[in-house]
C-alpha cells in the first residue's frame, strides 16, 4: 500500500513509454513473439488470421519485469518516474533473449510452455480444417494493458492503429488464443471504431463444434482427470464456458469442477501481480487451495492464469496445463502436420 | 477537460444507483485476501471513488492501492445482477482509473484530482 502512487505512476509511465517507442508493452524491439512459429510455414497473409497478440510469448519476460519491480520497491521513493522508466527502457533495449538469460532455466521453461500452447492451438485448428495466416513480426499487441489501467488517451490511437494494420493485411476474420485479446477485439475495439467489421472468434469456439475431430490417439500421454480453472474474462466477459468442456471431452478428459466454477469462477490474482505481488499471492493461494482440493492436475485456458498458478507446481506437487498443451499432445504423431495444407 | 467532466458526472450518477446492499463485498477476491477490508471490495471502491470525486477524500497512496488493486474480474457484477441492480462495477472502476491514470503519469506521487 505504501508508495502506491509512485509505483502505479511509474508502471503507467513505463507502459506508455514502451508502447510509444516500440508498440510493445515490454518495450522490446526484437520480435520475441514469432519464435513459436518457426518451421511451421504458416501463410503470412489471408482473410483469416491467428492473433496471438504476444500474450503467451510474453510470459517469461513478465516474470522478470515483476521481479524487477519487486526488487526496486524499497528504493521507489528515491526513484523519479524518469529514472524508473529509463531503467526499464534499458532492459527493453537489450534483446529479449539477453534479458531472459538473466533468469535462465525457469524462464526458459515458461517460454517453452507458452510456445507449446500456441503450437497445440494451431495444430488443432489445422486438424479441424482451419488454416489461418500468421502475421509474424508484424503481429500487433491488442493494447489490453492500456485499457485495464485506464490509459484512456493512449488506447484510442492504439486500437485504431491495430485495426488499420489488420485491415491493410486483408484480414476479415480473427482467431484469438487468449481471453484478454478476444475481449479487446470483440468488446472494446468496436466502441472506438465506427463500422467495425472484424469477425472475432476464440479458438475454443471453433474447436467445440468439431469435437469428433479432436479425439486423442491411443497412447497419448497426459492425465485423464483435471480440475477446470475458468478464466474470469473468458466466462463473465465472453460467455465462453461450455466450449472448453466440450473440447476436453473431445480429448477424452474427465473434467472436475472446483468450488467456484463457470460464471462464478474465482480470480487467480494475476491481473494485479505487476504492482501488488503480495496481494496477488494471497489471492492465488486461496484459489489454488480450492483447485487442489479437487485434483492435482489443473486445466487453464488463459496465459495469465497459467503463469500465476504455475508458481505452485513445485511447492504443492501439482501440474498446471493449458488447453493448448493438451491439444499439442493429442495432435503429436498424427498425420496432420502444421506445414501441410 | 470536457471529457473528464462527463466521466465524472457519469461516474457519480452510476455510483448513486448502488443500494448499499453490500452483497458484492464478500465475493471480492481482494476483500477475501485482505481478511475483510471493505475498502478492498467492490462496494468500498465505489464509495472511495464517490468521495474522491466529491473532494471529501484526498488522492493518496492508500486510495491508489484500493483502486488499482481491483482485478476487474467482475465477480461482484454477478452478485449485483442477481440482486436486481446490475451495475457494471468493474467498468465504473476502470472509468475512474481513466480519470486518475493521466494525472498519475503527469504528476507522479504529487498527482491530485
Amino acid at each position: 500500500m505504501q508508495q502506491s502512487k509512485s509505483l502505479i505512476s511509474q508502471a503507467l509511465s513505463t507502459l506508455k513509454g514502451n508502447m510509444e517507442r516500440t508498440g510493445d508493452p515490454l518495450g522490446f524491439k526484437k520480435d520475441y513473439w514469432t519464435g513459436w512459429a518457426e518451421g511451421l510455414n504458416l501463410p503470412r497473409e489471408g482473410e483469416t488470421a491467428l492473433l496471438t497478440a504476444r500474450m503467451y510469448q510474453m510470459l517469461p519476460y513478465v516474470i522478470q519485469a515483476t521481479d524487477m519491480v519487486a526488487s526496486v520497491k524499497p528504493i521507489l521513493p528515491l526513484l523519479s518516474v524518469k529514472a524508473f522508466s529509463k531503467m526499464f527502457e534499458k532492459a527493453g533495449s537489450m534483446t529479449g533473449e539477453a534479458v531472459l538469460r538473466l533468469k535462465a532455466k525457469s524462464a526458459r521453461d515458461v517460454k517453452d510452455k507458452g510456445e507449446n500452447v500456441l503450437k497445440g492451438i494451431i495444430s488443432a485448428l489445422t486438424k479441424v480444417g482451419e488454416h489461418p495466416a500468421y502475421l509474424y513480426e508484424t503481429e500487433p499487441y491488442s493494447g489490453v494493458l492500456l485499457y485495464d489501467l485506464g490509459l484512456e488517451k493512449h488506447i484510442a490511437p492504439h486500437v485504431k492503429k491495430v485495426y488499420r494494420q489488420l485491415k491493410t493485411r486483408g484480414v476479415k476474420r480473427v482467431i484469438t488464443v487468449d481471453p484478454h485479446t478476444t475481449f479487446m477485439l470483440r468488446e472494446v475495439f468496436p466502441s472506438y471504431i465506427s463500422n467495425y467489421d472484424l469477425e472475432v472468434l476464440h479458438y475454443l469456439e471453433l474447436l467445440s463444434g468439431k469435437i469428433e475431430d479432436l479425439k486423442a490417439r491411443a497412447g497419448v500421454k497426459f492425465p485423464k482427470e483435471f480440475v477446470m480453472h475458468d478464466s474470469c474474462v473468458m466466462t463473465r466477459d465472453l460467455g465462453i464456458v461450455e466450449q472448453a468442456r466440450q473440447a476436453a471431452a473431445g480429448l477424452g478428459i474427465t473434467l472436475l469442477e472446483p468450488e467456484n466454477t463457470r460464471e462464478n469462477t474465482a480470480c487467480c490474482g494475476g491481473p494485479v501481480e505487476y504492482a501488488y505481488a503480495d496481494l496477488s499471492g494471497k489471492i492465488s493461494n486461496i484459489r489454488i487451495q480450492e483447485l487442489t482440493d479437487v485434483c492435482r492436475n489443473i486445466l487453464v485456458t488463459c496465459p495469465i492464469c497459467l503463469i500465476n498458478l504455475m508458481k505452485y507446481e513445485k511447492q504443492m506437487s501439482i501440474k498446471v496445463w493449458d488447453m493448448g498443451e493438451l491439444l499439442l499432445a493429442a495432435c503429436k504423431g498424427k498425420d496432420t502436420k502444421y506445414t501441410e495444407r | 477537460m470536457k471529457e473528464n467532466v462527463n466521466i465524472r458526472e457519469t461516474l457519480l450518477k452510476e455510483i448513486a444507483k448502488c443500494r448499499s446492499c453490500r452483497f458484492c463485498v464478500d465475493v471480492c477476491p481482494t476483500y477475501q485476501a485482505s481478511s475483510g477490508v471493505e475498502s478492498l471490495s467492490a462496494y468500498g471502491r465505489l464509495q472511495i471513488m464517490k468521495y474522491l470525486l466529491n473532494g471529501i477524500l484526498e488522492f493518496d497512496d492508500s486510495l491508489t492501492f484500493c483502486l488499482y488493486s481491483c482485478l476487474q474480474c467482475k465477480r461482484c457484477e454477478i452478485v449485483c445482477k442477481s440482486k436486481g441492480q446490475n451495475l457494471e462495477i468493474c467498468e465504473l472502476i476502470q472509468l475512474g482509473r481513466s480519470l486518475l491514470s493521466g494525472k498519475l503519469v503527469e504528476g507522479g506521487r504529487r498527482a491530485t484530482i
